[in-house]
């Protein structure tokens, strides 16, 4: 194989794009050929540096708040104060404005009443942790592979229960460490996922949603039939949901628009 | 079977690709108000069409194809693939030729490309089209040549040749930054 000819091969060889019988051939040309070793070097190093480059290049936040908010990408969520409404008076003759009123009176606020936490919710308590791992109060445990945490932490909860997952290496975002935390006699699970400018941190514990703080914005996804609690403190923005009798709160720098938007797109109805 | 994503989930599958779909932009059109407009477009397209997108298949292939066939409508005058046979861009890979040099060349020249990252993006805007998004899809998009072939609609073989004399031409670019940078240190 003359060096010319040998070009194209060294590309296909730097992107492991050759079948066996042309990386056969190229690599005998390599042992033979100092100068297209060279070039198979350099163009492999190139290869990198574009590679880390363009993972260097990301999109304006701007951008993303604008498309997040173009109603043709991404319709208005369904709050769930309308969507109850519409539910309870699906065609009453009755003026429904009165009607609702009266009800929230009668019902509604002795159940809230109730129903209030007594302390701090342990889902505000989420975000005093996050802050303070970001102080570096709180040291979290580097993860050398995803699996090797989450078997620590579900043998720091003695196998009670597990950390909620979630695949965000379409964002290249990685799981790189963890914590276990107690609040109020209540074992957290925390999972900090990273890359790509953005974090998000996990915190699983069990629990159910009147761990919600009432700060929150209530969303129902009508498929998947869950309900979402989206809360900001301190700069922090943070999405709640169920699944069975666990709780999952992310908690992130993203928006609070887009955090929701991702958990929604992620989450698997339990 | 896969189950078809429903227009919620298709929107928020996609949205993860935005900062993928943002890199081969700013390589398409100069200016980077022009490249946030066809990101959003695209989304918009997409959008508009998701439900000809076939559940399974490669989500961020299908949105580049949209985006680089809305460049492609909107915003380009050339015909898709034009011949570079006798183009000034091929002269300048027979000039890199004369610049490999046949001795090993030692590692300071691998120390000095790692000095060139910030300046790769620059550079791949001098380089021809046809050479530059080959290598934006394969090199920052980590598109296999098959995929980048589908989407820029061109031969697999066409993918392979134009990698080869683009990243020569992109190193040839970057050579002459370094002489350049060479050169003002000796001044110094």
């Amino acid at each position: 194989m003359k060096c010319e000819e040998a070009q194209e091969f060294i590309t296909a060889l730097v992107d492991n794009q050759v079948s066996d019988e042309e990386r056969s051939l190229i690599e005998s040309h390599l042992k033979d050929c100092q100068r297209c070793r060279f070039t198979h070097g350099q163009e492999q190093a190139l290869k990198r540096e574009i590679s880390a480059a363009g993972a260097r290049l990301h999109a304006p936040a701007a951008l993303r708040s604008k498309i997040l908010s173009d109603r043709r990408i991404f319709p208005a969520p369904e709050r769930a104060s309308e969507s109850w409404t519409e539910r309870i008076f699906p065609a009453w003759p009755i003026p429904r404005p009165a009607l609702g009123l009266a009800l929230a009176v009668v019902l509604i606020l002795p159940i809230l009443y109730f129903m209030r936490t007594p302390s701090e919710p342990i889902s505000l308590a989420a975000l005093e942790i996050q802050k303070k791992i970001i102080g570096g109060e709180v040291s979290v445990q580097k993860a050398s592979h995803p699996d090797e945490l989450r078997n620590w932490q579900i043998r720091a909860v003695n196998g009670e229960f597990a950390p909620v997952a979630y695949d965000l290496s379409s964002m290249n975002v990685q799981p790189v460490g963890g914590v276990v935390q107690e609040v109020n006699g209540r074992k957290m699970l925390v999972t900090v996922y990273a890359g790509n400018g953005l974090s998000v941190t996990c915190f699983t514990f069990i629990g159910t949603e009147e761990d919600a703080p009432k700060i929150a914005s209530v969303f129902i996804d009508p498929e998947k039939k869950m309900k979402f609690y989206s809360f900001s403190k301190d700069g922090f923005n943070a999405v709640l949901h169920r699944e069975g009798s666990i709780i999952c709160i992310l908690v992130s720098n993203m928006s609070g628009d887009e955090l929701l938007a991702m958990v929604r797109a992620k989450v698997q109805p339990s | 079977m896969t189950r078809a994503l429903t227009r919620d989930e298709f929107s928020r599958e996609a949205i993860g690709y935005i900062d993928h779909l943002y890199r081969v932009a700013v390589h398409l059109v100069k200016e980077t108000q022009e490249a946030e407009d066809l990101v959003q477009e695209t989304y918009a397209r997409a959008f508009g069409s998701y439900e000809q997108f076939a559940a399974g298949s490669n989500l961020k292939a299908w949105l580049t194809r949209i985006l680089y066939n809305f460049f492609f409508d909107n915003y380009h005058q050339k015909k898709r693939w034009v011949s570079v046979e006798n183009s000034s861009a091929e002269n300048d890979v027979s000039d890199y030729w004369e610049k490999v040099p046949a001795d090993n060349p030692g590692p300071e020249s691998h120390i000095l490309l790692k000095e060139l990252s910030a300046t790769i993006s620059d550079a791949l805007s001098r380089i021809p089209e046809e050479f530059r998004l080959p290598i934006v899809l394969v090199d920052m998009g980590d598109f296999s040549y098959l995929e980048a072939a589908e989407i820029l609609s061109c031969p697999v073989g066409t993918i392979r040749s134009r990698l080869s004399r683009g990243r020569k031409l992109l190193y040839y670019q970057l050579s002459d930054y370094v002489t350049t940078k060479e050169k003002k240190r000796e001044k110094i």
